[in-house]
């Protein structure tokens, strides 16, 4: 089999998180491929809808939950467009895991800081029920996710889900405007309610992902409220083809998005030239 | 290593050998306009042109072809059901090729073969056996000598062929599909003679193409990297149209985009198709926003690719010194004359009295 030959996948569920914004539910054809799949928490794949191409997704399932993978992936091109027309029983390509992960083992005995926007949490949410699936293992979680309105919110079952467990602490947010007349979260902007949210920095883990201005505003609070730079994490998602190092298009200077990412610590991430 | 004369008569029969054999034999061949070669299977020794102009594009093509098949998949009634493409090849010798255009498919091995192993590209390499001939140094835009490889290089080859005395070449073997090959037509091959005029040879073309470019490109590495936002990257693609001529005629260049294309109405075909750096949609993110939005930004990739982010990498630059891009431009750019202007800033050799 050459690299560039997909598995194959059913898709089991397929849930609408916002009106652009699907999720599946996917489970290996192959019984073979699906008992030995392993994956972590931060890599990606390159899934394919037949006819129209591959894109790029992270991997938002936990890899403690066995037998399948969850992507979620919002409407914005052709194949994202045909994907979104599959549903249950319906069959795409998969290649991976590839890249790096999340230092999820690392984070034991600390507390631990995810924030999101958007589609955003789809990478983050991964790791969260890594985290929260060997709850003892780690300190305070904290989790802050914002977006640009109420229907904007994806996984919003999960969402209350963590809203009412005691061992969570879930900050929700979205932009001013968004809000319904209901909404009892918070209303701005996910680096203000990070700075509102105030966690506990010491020795703690944080988990930032969202769209790029996000990230780069909300790293100096985390910097401010006294987290480390080396263990703060975001994850990029440049554009890729291949997702193994060869097609020459996810770098970003020196460093190879596909292979040395997509998951990168704040003092890696200001090391790398502004091309972001 | 060893060496063997081979004349241009032998060389003839050797070529009709291997077709004979069912070899595929790719060259420098004529084409149509007389004013132009490029590599291409003959059928015979006689449409081989090895002493003609440079082919305008390099022989990456029989490696990394500008399309090529990934997959095929079909609608059934119960899913998908894909049907696998070869990684085996049938044999083909590279035969005349320029050193410049041999070494690249050497270091692209590198980026093809890390971590993760292209079965398509080293499928093609391993049925291939490379016999590159020295080359006398095409024009002013040749400058193999400033990457630190030279008109006789010898990486990527099996056999280098050097002309030697008359109308022979001397065959120097470099590996062992190289002797192989020597040991399936050892009538064809000679005792070495002839070692004085393949040494003038290689002399006097060095000399001419190290007149064109006197740096050493090999140390740009670091000045590129310190300085990724130095003013010169606000002006110097200012003229660059963004086609992407510079990466279709480059022997290194390997960037490639994977698309579906349909063949009826359930079924299709995954292609890899060649693309490059330099067109604005290469990295366009799924929200629009580019990281790379200028030519100016997308220009400095392809020289920090080639000259910093590759050889510290792979230890290699990714540039042979070939001289096409700067032959191809449509609007002028001109990487040899550019990188003469890195080299001044960065200290590494100081262009005298121009580089052209």
């Amino acid at each position: 089999m050459n690299l560039y030959q997909p598995y194959l996948m059913r898709i089991e569920e397929a849930v609408d998180e916002t009106p652009d914004t699907r999720t599946f539910k996917l489970v290996f054809q192959d019984p073979k491929v699906a008992e030995s799949f392993d994956f972590q928490a931060g890599q990606f794949g390159e899934y394919s809808a037949f006819g129209e191409g591959e894109s790029t997704f992270c991997i938002a399932s936990s890899p403690t939950r066995k037998g399948y993978i969850e992507c979620s992936f919002k409407e914005a091109g052709k194949v994202t467009g045909a994907l979104r027309k599959l549903g249950v029983g319906d069959t795409i390509g998969f290649r991976g895991p590839y890249g790096n992960r999340f230092p999820v083992g690392q984070m034991e005995g600390h507390d631990v800081v995810f924030i999101a926007g958007g589609i955003g949490l789809a990478p983050v949410r991964c790791a969260i029920w890594n985290v929260l699936d060997q709850r003892e293992k780690v300190g305070d979680v904290t989790i802050v996710y914002g977006a640009r309105s109420v229907g904007d919110l994806v996984y919003k079952r999960e969402l209350e889900g963590w809203a009412k467990r005691s061992d969570v602490k879930l900050w929700q947010a979205v932009e001013p405007g968004g809000e319904a007349p209901d909404w009892k979260g918070e209303i701005g902007l996910v680096p203000a309610i990070v700075e509102k949210a105030a966690p506990r920095s010491a020795d703690a883990f944080a988990v930032v992902c969202g769209p790029p201005i996000m990230i780069k505003l909300t790293l100096p609070v985390l910097e401010k409220l006294g987290f480390s730079e080396e263990r703060v994490f975001t994850t990029l998602e440049n554009r890729m083809k291949c997702g193994l190092g060869k097609c020459g298009r996810c770098n970003i200077g020196p460093v190879y998005v596909c292979k040395d990412g997509p998951v990168f610590s704040a003092k890696e991430l200001k090391a790398l030239p502004q091309e972001l | 290593m060893s060496t063997r004369i081979l004349t241009k008569a032998d060389l003839a029969g050797l070529v009709a050998d291997l077709l004979s054999a069912g070899t595929r034999v790719v060259a420098p061949a004529r084409v149509d306009n007389p004013q132009v070669a490029a590599y291409r299977p003959i059928a015979s020794f006689d449409e081989a042109r090895l002493d003609g102009p440079l082919p305008p594009r390099s022989p990456k093509e029989f490696f990394l072809p500008p399309t090529e098949v990934l997959l095929r998949w079909q609608k059934k009634k119960d899913g998908i059901e894909l049907q696998e493409v070869a990684t085996e090849h049938p044999k083909q010798v590279i035969l005349g090729a320029r050193p410049c255009d041999v070494a690249a498919v050497e270091i692209l091995d590198k980026v093809m073969g890390w971590d993760y192993r292209d079965e398509l590209w080293f499928g093609r390499r391993e049925a291939t056996t490379i016999v590159s001939l020295a080359c006398r140094g095409v024009d002013k835009s040749c400058f193999c000598t400033a990457v630190g490889s030279g008109p006789d290089a010898q990486k990527g080859a099996d056999i280098l062929l050097v002309p030697s005395d008359g109308d022979a070449y001397l065959a120097q073997i470099l590996t062992p599909k190289g002797q192989a090959l020597v040991e399936a037509h050892a009538q064809r091959f000679g005792e070495a003679s002839g070692a004085e005029a393949a040494k003038s040879f290689r002399e006097a073309a060095t000399r001419k193409v190290a007149s064109n470019l006197p740096i050493e490109a090999t140390k740009l590495s670091g000045w590129l990297a310190d300085n990724y936002e130095h003013e010169l990257w606000k002006r110097l693609a200012m003229r660059c149209h963004g086609c992407g001529a510079c990466a279709a005629v480059c022997p290194t260049c390997h960037c490639f985009d994977i698309v579906d294309e349909p063949e009826g109405i359930d079924r299709g075909v995954r292609r890899r198709n060649w693309d490059t750096c330099q067109a604005g949609k290469f990295t366009v993110h799924a929200s629009g926003h580019n990281p790379r939005g200028t030519q100016n930004e997308r220009f400095r990739q392809r020289v920090l690719h080639k000259f910093s982010i590759y050889p510290k990498r792979f230890g290699e630059l990714l540039c042979t010194g070939c001289g096409r891009c700067a032959r191809a431009c449509p609007a002028g750019m001109d990487l040899p004359e550019i990188l003469g202007q890195i080299a001044k800033l960065a200290g590494a050799g100081v262009p005298t009295g121009g580089t052209k």
